[in-house]
């Protein structure tokens, strides 16, 4: 069980706080959001006219459990376009509460942010998919969810969204049409997929027997990330493209000793995400091309 | 998220001995009224009605606006007490908190529970305006942690690991088939499975598939645990759930979800199910007598 804190400081008037603190400190005026997966941060060290704040100096920000793996918002510009990327999420493994793993989502919105792409590595089910390739999130299975462990459990606060948000189109179809586009130009498609994310807790991974009932309920990639951040940000309106590069194939068939050449492994992964870098940055390049319904805007610009 | 309360048995004793001072019926069916179908409570007859907030060890509403009562009164001769507004874990209550109400009833001496609730539909012969009556339950917080009866087991409601085949009263489901028969209205009125899932979100397509294939007729976010401890106590449990919306399957399909559409549907059959419950609760004594 996840205890809630005493002083949960996630409310819209800690989220206003946080966002006043940053508008304060940064020119920028981001009006997409990366959450970047395990080493897919590469993009956000490049960005030109960058410009970082570690999470520990945020107000209200969650706080790293991993030392040595403090994570930084860093604000800079893609091919003109102004962004914000977080470089190290929050996982419910590591004891955060779910209204901490979503806080920047809301952070996010009240910035003026409009498009959010999360990214994560995640473990191929789909037996079609091979070590390196990337999946375009069609849709997503939310396990702790199910079982009531929702970033939207507790009062809601209507100045965020409304009580029961629809979760059948929380990635944008457009978005993803865009996207498969570019890849294919860019001669990805060989490698590229749409499928089904399913998030599991973590932090360990899946028995065999797991993995099968996973695949079988429809999930063409496991993780343990991603569900809670665009659940929110579906909840607030913000448009999602989600990416999964799939690092690790997991293993359905209990008499095959699957051997793995993890030197291989490492080589493909890194290649790949690299590419993933090309996608997401064209993507960026090109995402006003689809025309952005936001219609809580107004409530928004009401309430900042 | 859930935080654990320890609510011990005085607690529980302290709300009943307050009711059954307050009041002078005593109650022998319960009826747990779902979004929507609050009216069952107007049908009582010599009403005696109290505010949650009035009564020792209660939940609290985190709507505002929407504070719940319990309405104590007749109901074709039959002395009943209904919850009008029930509590969920979306909204941050305990699943102690959640099931008290139902620990209260059996100490007030109620031997039946009737749960209502508003669902969407996973089976593609249910349309919009159905009732399914509940035959079973697949209770997805319960398996994975989140269960009423986590902690210690107080023995006096009830074993350890009470037994869960069975809990919809098979007499009461026939009973139900029998009337819908009898009113005419047996088109729209089936039995199914009932899937608790956490909330508040409406199920994404994938999640939707996932239910489907598991066995799922019909989708909400409540009435599992408040069943679960009925069952534990000894109480009767009969359900109902009003399908309010057909969950979306297909990718192909534009339509999405809101819940204003949730309360317009429930309008439209909630009378019928008011009628088959007041006819329900009127015949009870036969089978009573019977068993």
């Amino acid at each position: 069980m996840h205890t809630k804190e005493n002083a949960c400081c996630c409310s819209f008037d800690d989220c206003k706080l946080t966002t006043e603190w940053l508008l304060s400190r940064t020119r920028h005026r981001p009006k997409i959001a990366v959450v970047c997966g395990s080493g897919l941060g590469l993009l956000a060290d490049n960005v030109p006219n960058k410009q970082s704040f570690r999470y520990e100096d945020i107000p209200n920000f969650p706080v790293s459990t991993v030392p040595g793996h403090e994570g930084c918002l860093v604000f800079g510009q893609i091919k003109g376009k102004s962004c914000v990327f977080m470089q190290g999420r929050f996982h419910l493994y590591e004891g955060y509460s779910l209204c901490k793993v979503t806080f920047p989502v809301r952070i996010f919105k009240l910035m003026g942010v409009e498009t959010i792409i999360v990214t994560n590595a995640s473990g191929g089910l789909c037996q079609d998919f091979k070590v390196g390739d990337i999946m375009v999130i069609k849709d997503h299975i939310n396990l702790p969810g199910f079982a009531g462990q929702h970033p939207l459990c507790g009062p809601n606060d209507e100045r965020f969204g409304i009580r029961f948000p629809c979760m059948s189109d929380a990635y944008s179809k457009d978005l993803r049409k865009l996207v498969m586009d570019i890849t294919a130009e860019l001669g990805y498609s060989n490698f590229v997929h749409e499928g089904v994310y399913c998030m599991v807790s973590g932090p360990n991974f899946e028995t065999i027997a797991e993995a099968r009932m996973l695949h079988i309920l429809g999930s063409d990639s496991v993780g343990m990330s991603t569900v809670p951040e665009v659940t929110v940000a579906k909840h607030c309106g913000l448009r999602v493209m989600g990416l999964s590069l799939i690092t690790n194939k997991v293993s359905l068939d209990y008499s095959r000793e699957e051997k793995v050449n993890h030197e291989e492994v490492l080589q493909i992964s890194k290649m790949r995400a690299e590419m993933l870098q090309n996608v997401l940055i064209t993507f960026i390049a090109r995402s006003h091309q689809v025309e952005a319904i936001n219609d809580n805007s107004c409530m928004y610009s009401n309430a900042v | 998220m859930h935080s654990k309360d320890q609510i011990c048995h005085e607690d529980y004793q302290r709300a009943a001995d307050w009711l059954l001072s307050q009041t002078q019926h005593r109650p022998k069916v319960a009826i747990i009224c779902g979004s929507g179908l609050g009216m069952l409570a107007d049908g009582l007859k010599c009403q005696d009605s109290f505010k949650y907030s009035d009564i020792p060890g209660f939940p609290q509403s985190t709507v505002k606006g929407h504070a719940g009562r319990l309405v104590f009164g007749e109901l074709k001769g039959k002395t009943c007490v209904c919850m009008q507004g029930r509590f969920h874990m979306y909204e941050g209550h305990s699943l102690s908190k959640v099931t008290f109400p139902v620990r209260v009833f059996k100490l007030l001496g109620v031997d039946t529970l009737i749960v209502t609730n508003a669902a969407g539909s996973l089976a593609d012969s249910y349309n919009c305006g159905d009732i399914m009556i509940i035959r079973d339950h697949i209770n997805f917080p319960g398996l994975a942690g989140l269960n009423p009866l986590n902690g210690p087991n107080d023995e006096k409601f009830g074993p350890r690991f009470p037994p869960m085949s069975g809990v919809y009263d098979r007499g009461l489901r026939k009973m139900a088939l029998d009337i819908c028969k009898g009113m005419g209205v047996s088109q729209y009125v089936q039995e199914g499975v009932y899937c608790m899932v956490g909330g508040p979100n409406f199920e994404s397509i994938a999640e939707a598939r996932l239910l489907h294939r598991l066995g799922v007729d019909a989708v909400g976010m409540s009435t599992a645990p408040e069943v679960l401890v009925a069952s534990h106590c000894g109480i009767r449990v009969f359900g109902l759930s009003l399908i309010t919306n057909k969950v979306v399957k297909s990718y192909e399909d534009n339509e999405t979800v809101n819940h204003e559409a949730v309360l317009e549907v429930s309008k439209m059959r909630s009378e019928t199910l008011q009628a088959l419950v007041t006819e329900l609760i009127s015949r009870m004594d036969i089978n009573n007598n019977t068993a």
